[in-house]
């Protein structure tokens, strides 16, 4: 039997405000100012989309000192259809700052997904809880494909500014997409639709223990949804923005964070993904209507510089990861005046691929290896931002759409490379 | 006369005789015993370098840093050669002990008797070194990618200091072990030492002093503004 990670006064409310169809989770830490917001959007969409419907509003909160629960508490209009909970905190939760800023959000998740199964609930909505532009629009986009067109995953679509992102569009999603070839064009969203069946896969997975439970839990749920052929699709929710606070970690924590979890989930699913070439569009719901968005400050100069540096003092350290001709293009690239200063796709995509086998192969600590990555990954924000400069936004997904069919293109150097060991890749090259 | 070259010369020849032909045995064991040793060791070193070549053992060491760290330390050697040869060698040094033992004198027997009260020491300095070599390696390579991500100008300078101080005191603590000038060596290092920090300091205050008034500053009233791209969402 697996053990209990619900306290028993929670499950017994749990099981009090049963029968239920809809669970909204909100994972917090934090966020008294904007949790009273997200709590009455949640409840207001659950009311106007699915009044037939019985939802319960479970907020997980990471030991937060600025009194969000209370502030979640105050906000709810009847307080039977919401659930407090706190998940656990681990020393390295404490110790470690997560990217998205949420201090043990697996295990907020976990239990999310425990309440679910619990109440036999048919669909669970997750959403942040310092969202700022979240409507009641967003839980009906959420929720609908599931109980109404049997859907078991919807990720997030959001318009976003050209900048924003830039993880997620040169190395997340291009990368997921090559991997196991579905188009979700934001996998690590914050915003979720899961359902019933596929939060009992969730809860029964055995990653709650690993570091992908506390840093990488977006993108474990969208890879395990994937490849494990569940039905997924996305919904398109307008802009997001998210209250100005700290945002989490560092650049360098957050590539390690995210990029170190993407590569470890290649690992698992390698059978998967080995197998698949070419990618499949996944459906959009919603209308995709224009939004006005913030501008995003970029300090192209600063950055390559940073690529030139990296170029020049972690020189010894590429050599160990990348081939001699990737070596010599981002030698090239580097020498170039900033007017003319470009990535090109295939390099950049063979950086990126060489670098998923070095981590599969511990050429090096893989802390060391992936935030050696951050010169490199701030090159291509300098290069994409140059040549994206005078460029309308569709023309700006054009240009990512070029970049994620390299991806596709180059993947079966990936596919033969993966199985060759660190000797036979050196005497091959 | 004759009883006189008798004492002083023919007699102590022939007792260096005697005792050369007591020897002699002795000797040849000790010859024998090396060429064997040399000739096990060679077929050892040998069988050992295929052996682990094909159970993959440098693949091993490429993936741990460990043949990046041989290279380094100026080795270049395959790593399961270079524990071929380690063995080949303790084998020979084996036989010459044991030779040395055969012969029998207070002497080698005293000599061996040393060599292995000094053995563990030496083991523990060799150990030390390793140990001092990957954490050097290791804090040199963080350092350096930490300075670099932070665009820090002298990113390697810091690095190699790292590298430079870890091997140090590791250099201090074989010695210590090895009990070769114990004292001069830990007042030298403490010395050395005082007077960089000393100087690094002073250096600081006096070419610094308006980064370090700036420094301090932000740290207790911070408004410097955050670089662009720290403010921009990545995910």
């Amino acid at each position: 039997m697996s053990e209990e990670i619900l306290a028993e006064t929670a499950k017994e409310q749990a099981l009090a405000a049963m029968p239920v169809e809809i669970v909204a989770g909100i994972p917090s830490y934090n966020n008294a100012r904007t949790i009273g917001h997200v709590v009455q959007a949640v409840h207001g969409g659950m009311l106007k989309y699915f009044p037939d419907r019985r939802g319960l509003i479970v907020n997980s909160d990471g030991g937060s000192i600025d009194g969000t629960p209370e502030a979640a508490l105050k906000a709810n209009l009847d307080s039977r259809s919401l659930l407090l909970l706190s998940h656990p905190l681990y020393p390295v939760n404490r110790l470690t700052l997560p990217y998205h800023g949420v201090p043990g959000k697996g295990s907020a998740f976990r239990a999310l997904f425990r309440v679910a199964e619990l109440v036999q609930a048919r669909a669970l909505v997750v959403v942040d809880a310092d969202l700022r532009s979240i409507t009641p629009e967003w839980i009906d986009l959420l929720v609908r494909p599931i109980l109404e067109r049997d859907f078991d995953y919807v990720t997030p679509y959001y318009k976003r500014h050209k900048y924003d992102g830039t993880i997620t569009s040169s190395i997340v999603y291009p990368l997921t997409r090559a991997l196991f070839g579905r188009r979700v064009r934001q996998p690590i969203g914050g915003e979720f639709g899961i359902s019933g069946r596929l939060a009992c896969r969730f809860l029964n997975g055995d990653v709650w223990s690993s570091d992908v439970a506390s840093y990488g839990i977006d993108i474990w749920m969208t890879t395990t949804a994937i490849a494990e052929n569940f039905r997924v699709c996305q919904s398109y929710l307008g802009a997001k923005i998210h209250d100005a606070k700290d945002q989490g970690a560092d650049l360098g924590s957050t590539l390690v964070q995210v990029v170190g979890s993407v590569f470890s989930l290649m690992e698992t699913y390698a059978p998967v993904w080995r197998n698949v070439l070419g990618s499949l569009p996944t459906p959009l719901m919603g209308f995709p209507f224009e939004v006005g968005l913030e501008p995003v400050p970029i300090d192209m100069e600063r950055m390559l510089s940073a690529f030139q540096q990296g170029c020049r003092d972690l020189m010894p350290i590429y050599q160990q990861i990348l081939s001699p001709e990737l070596i010599t293009g981002l030698s090239r690239c580097a020498a170039l005046p900033a007017h003319q200063f470009a990535i090109p796709d295939d390099l950049w995509v063979g950086v990126t691929y060489d670098f998923t086998l070095a981590y599969h192969r511990r050429v090096m600590d893989t802390e060391h290896l992936l935030k050696s990555l951050m010169p490199l990954y701030l090159g291509w924000v300098a290069s994409f931002a140059r040549q994206t400069e005078r460029e309308t936004p569709a023309q700006v997904e054009e240009r990512i759409e070029k970049l994620c069919l390299v991806y596709e293109q180059l993947k079966s150097y990936l596919i033969n490379q993966w199985s060759l060991r660190t000797g036979e890749k050196r005497s091959q090259s | 006369m004759k009883g006189f070259w008798e004492q002083t010369l023919f007699e102590p020849l022939r007792l260096l005789g005697r005792q050369a032909l007591g020897a002699l045995p002795g000797f040849l064991m000790l010859l024998v015993l090396v060429v064997a040793g040399l000739l096990v060791g060679w077929l050892i070193k040998e069988v050992l370098h295929r052996l682990l070549r094909g159970l993959g053992f440098d693949r091993l060491c490429d993936r741990k840093g460990l043949s990046s760290l041989i290279s380094k330390v100026g080795l270049s050697h395959r790593p399961s050669y270079l524990v071929g040869q380690v063995v080949q060698g303790l084998m020979l040094l084996v036989a010459l002990l044991a030779g040395l033992n055969a012969i029998g004198t207070p002497l080698t027997r005293n000599l061996v008797e040393r060599f292995f009260i000094y053995l563990p020491h030496l083991l523990a300095a060799f150990l030390v070194l390793i140990a001092g070599g990957l954490i050097s390696r290791f804090l040199g390579r963080s350092v350096l990618i930490a300075a670099v991500n932070a665009q820090m100008p002298s990113a390697r300078l810091l690095a190699g200091l790292t590298r430079f101080f870890v091997m140090t005191l590791t250099a201090v603590a074989a010695l210590d072990e090895l009990g070769i000038s114990r004292t001069t060596i830990i007042v030298t290092f403490a010395i050395l030492f005082g007077g960089v920090v000393v100087a690094a300091a002073i250096a600081f205050g006096l070419g610094a002093r308006d980064f370090a008034h700036d420094l301090l500053q932000s740290q207790i009233h911070p408004r410097r503004p955050e670089p662009a791209e720290d403010v921009m969402r990545h995910l």
